[in-house]
């Protein structure tokens, strides 16, 4: 795993946008980073990246078998006791997921350490399967990447698989929605429905905000249509909560995430998969905070919400020092405390994290968000990566 | 590969396919779109016998997928001056677009040859300066030529394919590669108050 510099394309913005790429510029801050990218070998990728993503994603299946068991567990989650039974339907049910993103640290030492999952929310997607992808074409045709160079990344062909497979009999009509407001999310979405609509289904979108209740107890989206199978990007831990929350059972919806994702979105998961199997090669240690195994932490650790998104108020802490913080809305409902990750990729004041995409529990896709601090932010940047010839 | 085959957006009108770069020969990559079958076999990736089965096939598709159209005008107005032809479909006239090239989605072997048609007039409206417009409407023939281009020197060409999606072919190096290119509703609004009161992100 390398760190190389490389000219961008002189003509980046307008290559990037004709595909429909509208948030490569944040707040004034570029997101989309082609100054650098990160070159593995095929090895890395396989024996380091796509075997651990595989072997995490298995073992993340077995904790939810015994969290969905285990009162005490759901209870440590801080999932709403009203929605048990619920998410144990939807995964005795066999609900089917579609994707998500466990983020690693890696540097090309030693085993990928997972540093959370982001299951039920992920974004970053469009750029990672289509804008890096076109990068890497783009790079070989003009000479300044190596020939034959490939990418960790079939994300465009699972995805529009995958749709295929969610539900029977397929095609069926989809509605997704998020939030008003939000360009990274719609962007998302935006391709999100693209690939479905490849995948032959009847697409439809609402805001989160315009989803109705019909009298019969079904959602229905913007134009009094009832939603039978619904791909929110929003979190499941606010639906819960939210008015609509006592609605979701009765409601006759297949959600894309199902609703089982809610306990592997949750930091919790750390501290749970840690107690399952200590010492495994891509796990850090990890306890709740208040769990008297804390004290058997290292030095330097990271205290993380059970909910949180996008590095909020997530601390790094050296002896009980706070070195690096981001302030945030989150936590109210409890911490996990886990092992500072000792193989985070740093160069110059940089730290990149991987994230490893899987879509329908395969490992498939890879992205690199660097940032100047040990905790990837919202002000992260998004960096291109390769595989060596 | 690890890597898609190909990538279609249909929001942006493009569908790329991935270069399958060879690295047994020296700057021998395999060509993926041509323009004309004299183009095909002047590439010497594939066979005669190759060029043929892959032109014919794209040239049957484009007979039975291609858009139809009753009088030139109205073809026209979809594919620009002369990208049009007839074509006697059981027993009647019609116009449809004219075979501009085909492509070979997935290297040498495998998927079925697609027939690649003129631009639209969307894509590529009359007199449009982009490079891949004025190569298309320029070179109605094949005059662009085969896998032997000149190295460092880059073109596109753009094309439609049947299904009306726009798609780019470069011509870079040598390497000729289709970078693509009855209920009532009793209430609203019960799912977002979080979104609302978080200034934070719903997603990660």
């Amino acid at each position: 795993m390398r760190r190389i510099a490389i000219a961008p394309r002189p003509d980046w913005t307008e290559q990037v946008e004709r595909l429909g790429f509208a948030f490569h510029t944040i707040d004034g801050e570029t997101y989309w980073d082609e100054s650098a990218a990160f070159a593995f070998t095929l090895e890395e990728i396989e024996r380091d990246i796509e075997a651990p993503s595989e072997a995490i994603e298995q073992l993340c299946f077995a904790f939810i078998e015994k969290a969905l068991a285990s009162e005490e567990t759901l209870t440590r989650l801080a999932i709403p006791a009203a929605h048990w039974d619920y998410i144990r339907d939807s995964w005795q049910r066999g609900e089917r997921n579609l994707y998500g993103r466990l983020d690693l640290a890696y540097d090309g030492r030693g085993p990928a350490k997972l540093l959370e999952y982001n299951a039920d929310t992920p974004t970053a997607l469009f750029e990672s399967s289509v804008v890096q992808w076109d990068w890497l074409e783009q790079g070989m045709a003009r000479g300044v990447l190596p020939r034959g160079a490939d990418q960790f990344n079939s994300l465009h062909e699972r995805l529009i698989a995958a749709f295929q497979g969610l539900r029977q009999p397929s095609p069926y009509r989809l509605h997704l929605t998020c939030v008003e407001g939000s360009a990274e999310d719609k962007g998302t979405v935006d391709y999100l429905m693209d690939c479905a609509v490849q995948a032959g289904l009847d697409v439809r979108f609402s805001f989160i905000e315009e989803i109705g209740l019909l009298t019969d107890g079904r959602f229905c989206d913007g134009a009094n249509q009832p939603i039978e199978t619904l791909f929110k990007l929003y979190p499941w831990e606010w639906m819960f909560r939210e008015q609509y929350g006592p609605a979701l059972a009765g409601s006759r919806c297949q959600f894309v995430e199902p609703p089982w994702k809610a306990l592997l979105s949750n930091k919790g998961l750390l501290a749970c998969l840690w107690e399952m199997e200590p010492g495994h090669p891509n796990l850090l240690p990890a306890f709740f905070e208040g769990d008297p195994r804390c004290a058997t932490l290292a030095a330097r650790h990271v205290r993380k919400p059970l909910y949180s998104r996008e590095g909020a108020n997530v601390t790094l802490l050296e002896r009980g020092k706070v070195l690096d913080s981001d302030d945030g809305p989150y936590g109210a409902e409890g911490h996990v405390l886990q092992d500072a990750a000792l193989n985070l990729f740093s160069e110059d004041g940089k730290y990149a994290v991987l994230g490893s995409w899987l879509v329908a529990s395969q490992p498939c896709g890879l992205c690199l968000r660097e940032d100047a601090s040990p905790i990837t932010k919202n002000t992260s940047r998004f960096l291109p990566h390769f595989i060596e010839p | 590969m690890k890597r898609s085959t190909q990538i279609g957006l249909a929001a942006a009108g493009v569908l790329m396919v991935a270069t399958v770069w060879s690295l047994t020969g020296e700057d021998a990559e395999e060509n993926l779109v041509y323009n004309s079958l004299s183009d095909c076999r002047a590439g010497g990736q594939l066979s005669a016998q190759q060029c043929e089965t892959a032109f014919s096939e794209a040239a049957a598709a484009r007979l039975k997928d291609a858009p139809k159209y009753r009088n030139q005008s109205e073809c026209e107005a979809q594919y620009g001056a002369n990208g049009c032809s007839t074509a006697n479909i059981g027993g009647a006239q019609f116009f449809i677009p004219a075979l501009a090239g085909f492509m070979l989605a997935r290297g040498l072997s495998g998927a079925q040859a697609q027939p690649l048609l003129p631009p639209t007039t969307a894509a590529c409206p009359p007199g449009s300066q982009q490079p891949e417009c004025q190569q298309a409407r320029s070179s109605s023939s094949s005059s662009s030529s085969g896998g032997g281009g000149g190295s460092g020197s880059s073109r596109s060409r753009a094309y439609s394919t049947t299904n009306g999606r726009g798609l780019t072919a470069a011509f870079a190096g040598g390497a000729r590669s289709a970078s693509v290119a009855t209920t009532s509703t009793s209430s609203r609004g019960g799912f977002g108050s979080f979104a609302r009161s978080f200034s934070s992100s719903s997603s990660s």
